[in-house]
């Protein structure tokens, strides 16, 4: 672990939902605070996992880090420069130090461009190349990523799921980048192909000493390739830290049941009705609930065990990220 | 009573064709499965593996021409004893040519009426299905209550209005959704995906079927909600002892609700027998893509040791290029070296190899 | 009952079919008769400029009047004052050739600039041009003519300006909703990753890998509209005028022949007009659907 590359600080990301037709003009618009104050930092050779389910906001995180999506306040340090107010002309050249392997898998490639063109577009970016070096650097990837030449010729449909992400990944690297942004890198994988994904990019970050931000729902990946994990809920990071801690012994109610579900989906013996820690069903999961203080609070079972204390729903005493052991921080009035 | 089939599939063959290849794309292949009464069968695959197009030829619902090609599917009930794809073989003429089918003639207009004939009958009512996006499965425009009262209406002996309303009230308590009175009257897209699921489930039981077909139920949900919904279909498994098809790429939740399981790859079965067995991680015998599925997914040992996930070389099998011999073959790692050309070349049945387990490898009969 | 056979063991990729066996049959024939009828029309073009006709347009054989086809030095026969039909004909098209290819270079070139411009930027630069371009559609297009024809004289290629400008609208509204569904798609962004500049996205990604297609089938289109327009105003007397031969006013003139029950003067160049037109529609219609055809996989 060497020196930080990526700070990001009280970084907010706010999408306006308009209402209705005339929203704007009776000043009825929502605004949805997809990333809502956001701090944490990564170093060299390091894999900081993101987790969190639909709607918590750890994609949008990615996206704003990267530039594809203005934040709405905060900053993003990246190699000691403060990135988050850059223009678009201003952030490109950085461009090439910092890459996302994309999500969707089909949308990423353009269905219309050969594999080899894909890649030498890459390349090609941002240094001036001929074309020997070009073949050169394409066969250097697809070493590196274990694609087959013959791939070159085809076109993003004829690849297989776990192709396609294998090229989303040769791509990030063409441009030369050494801090990644992964994106759901194992959805829509087979469960085998997702096991050969995770181990390339284990090698890779080995390899080309690479730092990942490893954006995920599936908790067993993040265990195993993260050093530190970030579990985000509604936009804000609930508690954070070393992940052999966390998935041991999660101190927030929310990573509690989160680690907890996934323990009972995979023990073989049937579980009792509601106990505690298994909240009642869950409603709507997004911004639709109106909250007050903690957003956890409507379906916390502390809350409820504890008579609903008023400190969690007063939204001057919001419970924010605090230390509560060594590199352990917790967003919760009453932690586990 | 156990021990009765009630589901009984032989040598089931689904293809399409693929006009621009000029080729079959061989979905289900030489699928042999059963199921007994109150049993639940948990069809474990990777995508291309054949599972739902399974699903979905037992409920004939298969358009894509030339579909449902050869096989016998025997249905057999309290009160029905059929075989689902009677008289197919009045639609369609096969030609081989080495063992493999490389013509098809299927009058497929005709069958598909003689299918909706059969069919009509037993979908809903004897057999119900449950699919992986509930959301896309109910209609939107139309409150959950309604859906499932007039499902009942349709499909079991219940005429009056107000009795199915009772009857599917009833269903979501069943389901424990919350709030179920509430509920009745929402629409989906008021509801949650879990949610939405549990109203599907309460669909699929109102009309006490024989056979439930669950298609991917926890697929696409949430975490926390499949956990959910895996208590949910346990709980209801112990309740009503509802036979179970159980399909899923999700090998805990297939462990968790199954007595016995089938691994399928490139459209046929690899690997039968009792779920506990063949899932579990440390059991020995078993198929090489079996063991190797198992491995790649990452366990506590593979945590703690921070281990690389032991990957299966290659790719999925693509069913448009079903190779000769076994389908494994291009990525198993256990090939050894004296029937390398038994394995390359000639695909090995589904044998037992030790009662209740069946095994499609040369590895273990020779 | 159907049949469906599997030729061979060895499926090949997609990637490596031709792009024959790609294709609907019915599409090949559509697109091989329009690029027929293309070779056709070049052809013509390139006789009429070098002039190498069979015989001199504006030769009156006084002798054979009204000839039907197949008489002895006239292929096609002749018309009301015994001038070969063939070779006006073929000299015809240079009414349509240029003029054409002007109106489609207009429409084009300011569609997609503007287009591009309203769908990238959105905001009120696209309000702007959205409401230009409304305007300009709300025009008739032949009162517009008219009034040019009116204003200068009645050019062939002033006529197809005006066309080529009345038709910016419709292609600034395909491209630009091309563009705003495109721009939303992760490979955009992706691009936008790896450090692209707008303007390569937009002319790489966007128009020549996604939009090419439509630009093409247009520009067939705006051929058969030009030949369309020209007719009618042929008919109108304000197209290309005598003794300059255009189609449309070889229509026109051999009309007031019909009531003698001398239909041939005016049904060889209606012939004409419909073979071409319907080529240019049917390769229009064959390439679209070949080149942006649904991949079957």
């Amino acid at each position: 672990m060497g020196k930080t590359i990526l700070e990001v600080a009280n970084l907010k990301k706010h999408f306006v939902q308009p209402r209705g037709l005339f929203s704007a003009l009776r000043g009825q618009e929502r605004i949805i605070p997809a990333v809502d104050d956001v701090s944490f930092y990564l170093r060299e050779h390091e894999t900081l996992g993101l987790v969190g389910e639909s709607g918590s906001g750890k994609t949008t995180v990615g996206k704003t880090i990267l530039g594809l999506t203005p934040a709405t306040s905060g900053r993003i340090l990246f190699a000691g420069k403060d990135i988050a107010a850059l223009s678009a002309r201003d952030f490109r050249p950085l461009r090439k130090d910092m890459q996302m392997i994309f999500q969707d898998l089909d949308a990423a490639l353009n269905p219309k461009m050969r594999i080899r063109a894909i890649l030498k577009e890459a390349i090609s970016v941002h240094q001036d190349i001929n074309s020997a070096q070009v073949d050169r650097k394409i066969k250097e990837l697809l070493e590196q990523v274990n694609l087959k030449e013959s791939k070159l010729t085809n076109f993003p449909h004829e690849l297989s799921g776990g192709e396609k992400r294998r090229v989303g990944i040769a791509r990030a690297l063409a441009v030369g980048a050494r801090f990644l942004v992964a994106d759901e890198p194992t959805s829509a994988l087979d469960v085998s192909i997702q096991a050969q994904v995770i181990n390339l990019l284990r090698d890779l970050q080995k390899d080309l000493d690479l730092s990942y931000l490893f954006i995920s729902h599936d908790l067993r990946i993040v265990e195993l390739v993260s050093h530190k994990v970030a579990v985000m809920y509604l936009g804000r990071i609930v508690e954070m830290g070393l992940v052999d801690r966390i998935a041991k012994a999660p101190r927030h109610p929310y990573t509690h049941i989160l680690w907890s579900s996934l323990a009972a989906k995979e023990s073989t013996e049937a579980s009792g009705t509601s106990s505690e820690g298994r909240p009642p069903d869950w409603g709507v999961f997004d911004f639709e609930r109106p909250y007050r203080g903690c957003r956890f609070a409507p379906r916390c079972p502390v809350y409820e065990a504890r008579g609903r204390p008023e400190k969690c729903t007063n939204p001057s005493t919001e419970p924010q990220l605090k230390d509560i052991d060594e590199a352990h921080k917790v967003a919760c009035h009453f932690p586990l | 009573m156990r021990g009765i089939p009630i589901l009984e599939i032989e040598s089931l063959r689904t293809y399409f064709y693929a006009k621009s290849k000029q080729a079959f794309i061989r979905a289900v292949d030489d699928v042999n499965l059963h199921i007994n009464r109150g049993e639940t069968l948990g069809l474990v695959g990777e995508s291309g593996s054949g599972k739902s197009i399974t699903a979905l030829s037992i409920m004939g619902l298969i358009t894509a021409e030339p579909g449902v090609i050869s096989g016998k599917i025997g249905f057999q009930t309290d009160s029905i004893e059929t075989n689902l794809l009677q008289d197919l073989d009045d639609y369609v003429q096969l030609t081989s040519s080495d063992g493999r089918v490389m013509e098809v003639r299927k009058d497929c207009t005709g069958w598909q009426k003689h299918v909706e004939g059969i069919m009509t009958k037993i979908r809903g009512k004897e057999i119900s299905v449950i699919f992986q996006n509930p959301r896309s499965s109910l209609n939107p425009f139309i409150p959950i209550g309604k859906q499932i009262t007039e499902a009942i209406l349709l499909n079991s002996r219940i005429n009056n209005r107000r009795e199915a309303r009772e009857r599917a009230l009833y269903w979501l308590e069943q389901v424990k959704i919350d709030s179920p009175r509430l509920r009745f009257d929402s629409f989906p897209y008021g509801l949650s995906g879990g949610m939405c699921q549990r109203a599907m489930v309460a669909m699929a039981l109102a009309s006490e079927p024989s056979l439930l077909i669950a298609d991917e139920p926890t697929t696409g949900l949430d975490a926390t909600i499949q956990s959910k919904i895996v208590d949910l279909l346990q709980q209801l498994k112990s309740a009503l002892n509802v036979t179970t098809m159980l399909i899923s790429h999700d090998i805990e939740v297939i462990k968790r609700l199954s007595d016995s399981a089938a691994v399928m790859y490139g459209g046929t079965v690899m690997e039968y027998g009792p779920a506990r067995d063949i899932l579990l991680v440390d059991r020995e015998s078993k198929h090489p893509y079996t063991e190797a599925l198992l491995a790649s997914i990452p366990s506590e040992k593979h945590i703690k040791e921070k281990a690389y996930l032991q990957a299966i070389e290659g790719d999925v099998l693509d069913t448009i290029n079903t190779p000769d011999g076994c389908r494994f073959y291009a990525r198993c790692n256990r090939v050894p070296e004296g029937i390398r050309e038994k394995c390359q070349y000639h695909e090995p049945d589904l044998r037992e190899i030790s009662p209740g387990h069946c095994v499609r490898c040369w590895l273990y009969f020779d | 009952m159907r049949r469906y056979s599997q030729v061979s063991r060895h499926v090949p990729e997609y990637s490596e079919l031709p792009f024959w066996k790609k294709a609907a049959p019915m599409e090949l024939a559509y697109v091989a008769y329009g690029l027929l009828v293309l070779a056709l029309v070049v052809a013509s073009y390139i006789l009429g400029a070098a002039n190498l006709l069979p015989r001199d347009p504006q030769e009156m054989d006084l002798q054979l009047l009204m000839a039907p086809p197949g008489t002895a030095g006239h292929l096609l026969g002749t018309d009301f004052v015994g001038r070969d039909i063939l070779s006006r004909l073929i000299v015809g098209i240079q009414a349509y050739f240029l003029p054409g290819l002007l109106a489609i270079a207009i429409a084009l070139t300011l569609g997609t600039f503007f287009g591009v411009l309203a769908g990238y930027r959105g905001g009120r630069i696209d309000t702007a041009i959205t409401y230009a371009a409304n305007l300009i559609d709300s025009f008739p297009r032949l009162v517009l003519i008219l009034l040019i024809v009116a204003a200068f004289k009645p050019d062939i290629y002033y006529i197809m300006a005006v066309v080529g400008l009345t038709n910016v609208p419709v292609l600034l509204s395909l491209i630009k909703g091309k563009i705003q569904f495109l721009k939303e798609k992760d490979f955009i962004e992706a691009a936008i990753a790896i450090g692209l500049k707008s303007r390569a996205i937009i002319l790489k990604h966007i128009l020549w890998y996604n939009c090419r297609t439509v630009l093409i089938i247009q520009a067939t289109l705006g051929m058969a509209e030009a030949i369309l327009i020209e007719t009618s105003l042929s008919y109108l007397g304000f197209g290309v005028q005598e003794p300059t031969p255009s189609w449309g006013n070889m229509v026109q003139a051999g009309a007031n022949y019909f009531m003698q029950g001398k239909f041939w003067p005016s049904t060889a160049p209606a012939l004409a007009i419909l073979i071409t037109i319907m080529g240019f529609h049917l390769l229009g219609d064959g390439l679209n659907n070949i080149l942006e055809g649904k991949r079957s996989s």
